[in-house]
């Protein structure tokens, strides 16, 4: 179960609002990349494991990609709060704000909403994980897209924060992969799904 | 306590690894930041995963 | 930046070492000297933990002393931001 810790990971205070920014970074709040698909992919998927560290590792990557979707939600906060009317027309912020007001609500820059369509969980160990390495590298591809349009470095510095702690998470879920080949044949990873399958005929 | 952070294939050339799947290389515990209120910064303290973004678009 | 800034700082960069830590011997579960670095991080978050949540307020649920009133409900939001 979960613990909450009353701080973020790491500290974000942006003094100058940008709704045109907000618009753009909300895509790692509920966009096809971002923080919720990563933590809700990772914490779905390590039921059907069945090597306990590899879902350990899942558990905690899962753990830590909540703390970073609440690092997002902030991000977007901060830059849409004391916005006035007049930014908010000007900024293309209209269509958002006139359903949400200023509030965080999960979708993509392009407007799709947040949806479990967003990830995959296959129940097969191999596949959940080459899933998940995708995942860190779309992630950081996105925090890369964003990092070009930034200038404030407020926002720069955990942005930045964010984008490492994907290419830490690649590491881990190749990792994780490693651990697992070494639990089948090497002569044939995919006789069988260990998670599914008994390796001899019933 | 024995170090047991060797696996199976590792001293293996990766061409003689066994084809149709992906292996990522086993990180040792390397270089840590000494500075680790940078390291925080950097968001790793691990300094061969600190890779960090340089790119920019330019259009000729 | 104040006592409390510096204080909670410290626990940021403490908690994220932990952190950094775990998903590591999540799969090099023997590294000793990963083990190592853990136990002596983890001693020194929970001194920090429990000076800050005497001083100013809890951070988690554990660290909530509740004497004279409901601390925890009391304690700044995260996204509130220093600004």
């Amino acid at each position: 179960m979960w613990n909450y810790e009353k701080r973020l990971q790491f500290p974000v205070n942006i003094k100058e609002p940008n709704a045109k920014l907000a618009q753009v970074i909300i895509s790692q709040y509920g966009g096809p990349d971002g923080e919720m698909g990563a933590s809700m992919r990772y914490l779905s998927q390590r039921y059907s494991i069945p090597y306990r560290e590899v879902a350990g590792v899942l558990t905690d990557i899962g753990t830590e990609e909540l703390a970073h979707l609440e690092m997002v939600a902030t991000i977007v906060h901060q830059l849409t709060r004391n916005l006035s009317m007049e930014e908010i027309e000007r900024s293309g912020l209209a269509n958002y704000y006139v359903d949400h007001t200023v509030g965080v609500w999960p979708q993509a820059a392009g407007g799709v909403p947040f949806n479990a369509c967003e990830f995959q969980v296959k129940g097969d160990i191999i596949t959940d994980l080459h899933e998940d390495m995708a995942a860190e590298q779309k992630a950081r591809s996105t925090y890369d897209n964003i990092l070009r349009l930034i200038k404030d470095p407020d926002v720069c510095e955990p942005i930045k924060f964010l984008r490492a702690r994907e290419i830490v998470h690649y590491q881990r879920f190749g990792e994780a992969l490693r651990m697992t080949q070494d639990r089948l044949n090497a002569k044939n990873f995919y006789a069988f799904n260990p998670g599914f399958d008994m390796n001899e005929k019933c | 306590m024995e170090d047991k952070t060797k696996y199976s294939m590792v001293g293996k050339n990766i061409d003689q690894y066994p084809i149709a799947m992906a292996y990522v290389p086993w990180q040792e515990f390397g270089k840590i930041y000494e500075d680790l209120e940078k390291a925080y910064s950097y968001g790793t303290i691990f300094q061969e995963l600190n890779k960090p973004f340089v790119g920019r678009r330019c259009v000729s | 930046m104040n006592q409390k800034q510096r204080l909670l700082k410290d626990i940021g960069i403490v908690s994220f070492i932990i952190v950094e830590l775990t998903l590591f011997l999540d799969t090099h579960p023997e590294d000793c000297k990963a083990l190592e670095y853990y136990r002596h991080y983890n001693n020194i978050k929970q001194q920090l933990m429990k000076e800050f949540s005497q001083k100013y307020y809890p951070l988690t649920l554990d660290y909530v002393d509740c004497d004279k009133e409901w601390t925890w409900g009391m304690a700044p939001n995260p996204w509130e931001g220093v600004c």
